[in-house]
């Protein structure tokens, strides 16, 4: 099963959104590194990551979103995570992520944050 | 006392791990783990089975196994790999490794935080190299309260 079907790309005001519509565990994890891959490979600058239909994730997704955070830092851009259940905010904390990279509760306030 | 013992052999392969974390995790509830439990149980679950997939399996076709026990007191879950002595690859549990990962684990790392996560959520986390070469990780999580098993 290709897991990228269920990660839904968008655009809203110049930036990217993509909404995962799937829990992230290994094989999900190796997916949503391609979709960030591919948005790298197309220049994008500017993304949010919509986790408000996500009820797991492993270290494998954080680090995927954790090194495209660093990545776009680079070239003046940056990636934006929103919308986390209690169990995911957990996660991020666990492995230090929060400090890495910006959390929000909404997607409109981590668009607003650009 | 009494035991249970329910035993799994998945493929090496990612895709099968998410079926298994959704049966431990509908298990876990029905042994009356709180959700947060749950919630951690399903992530070391994940995390183990990862390592075991990407690390400690030559190929796709030799799986993981999983025995999963559950007694009066605790849930355990032992997860066995068989490494990859024919790749030629050295056992990736070895005390120089896994000292390495621990020296070198940050929050700006991609990768190296499964066994943080497994040795910090679980109330019991253990790891050997077994008799196959490869290694066995084994996770215990105490029951909220003791309970009856039927067999």
């Amino acid at each position: 099963m290709d897991s990228t079907k269920l990660m839904k790309l968008r655009e809203e005001s110049g930036i990217k959104v993509i909404e995962i519509q799937t829990d992230l565990s290994s094989y999900a994890a190796s997916d949503l590194r391609k979709v960030l891959e591919g948005l790298l490979a197309e220049k994008v600058e500017k993304v949010v990551v919509n986790l408000s239909q996500v009820s797991h994730i492993n270290s494998t997704a954080v680090g995927a979103l954790v090194g495209v955070a660093k990545r776009l830092r680079q070239s003046g851009g940056d990636l934006k995570i929103c919308s986390l259940a209690d169990n995911l905010t957990r996660t991020f904390n666990l492995i230090g992520a929060s400090s890495v990279v910006e959390i929000y509760e909404s997607e409109n306030s981590a668009l607003a944050a650009f | 006392m009494a035991q249970a013992d329910i035993q799994l052999q998945i493929p090496s392969a990612a895709f099968y791990i998410e079926p298994v974390r959704v049966f431990v995790g509908n298990l876990a509830q029905s042994l009356g783990f709180s959700r947060k439990r749950v919630s951690d149980i399903q992530l070391v679950l994940d995390e183990i089975c990862s390592n075991a997939v990407h690390h400690g399996s030559a190929d796709e076709k030799v799986g993981v196994k999983l025995c999963i026990s559950i007694d009066t007191h605790a849930l355990e879950i032992l997860v066995r790999d068989t490494g990859r002595r024919y790749t030629g690859e050295k056992n990736w549990l070895t005390h120089e490794r896994l000292s390495e990962i621990e020296m070198n684990r940050s929050p700006n790392n991609e990768r190296g935080h499964g066994i943080f996560i497994a040795k910090s959520l679980a109330d019991m986390h253990e790891m050997q190299p077994n008799a196959a070469g490869g290694t066995d990780v084994r996770v215990t999580f105490r029951l909220p309260k003791p309970r009856d098993i039927e067999i």
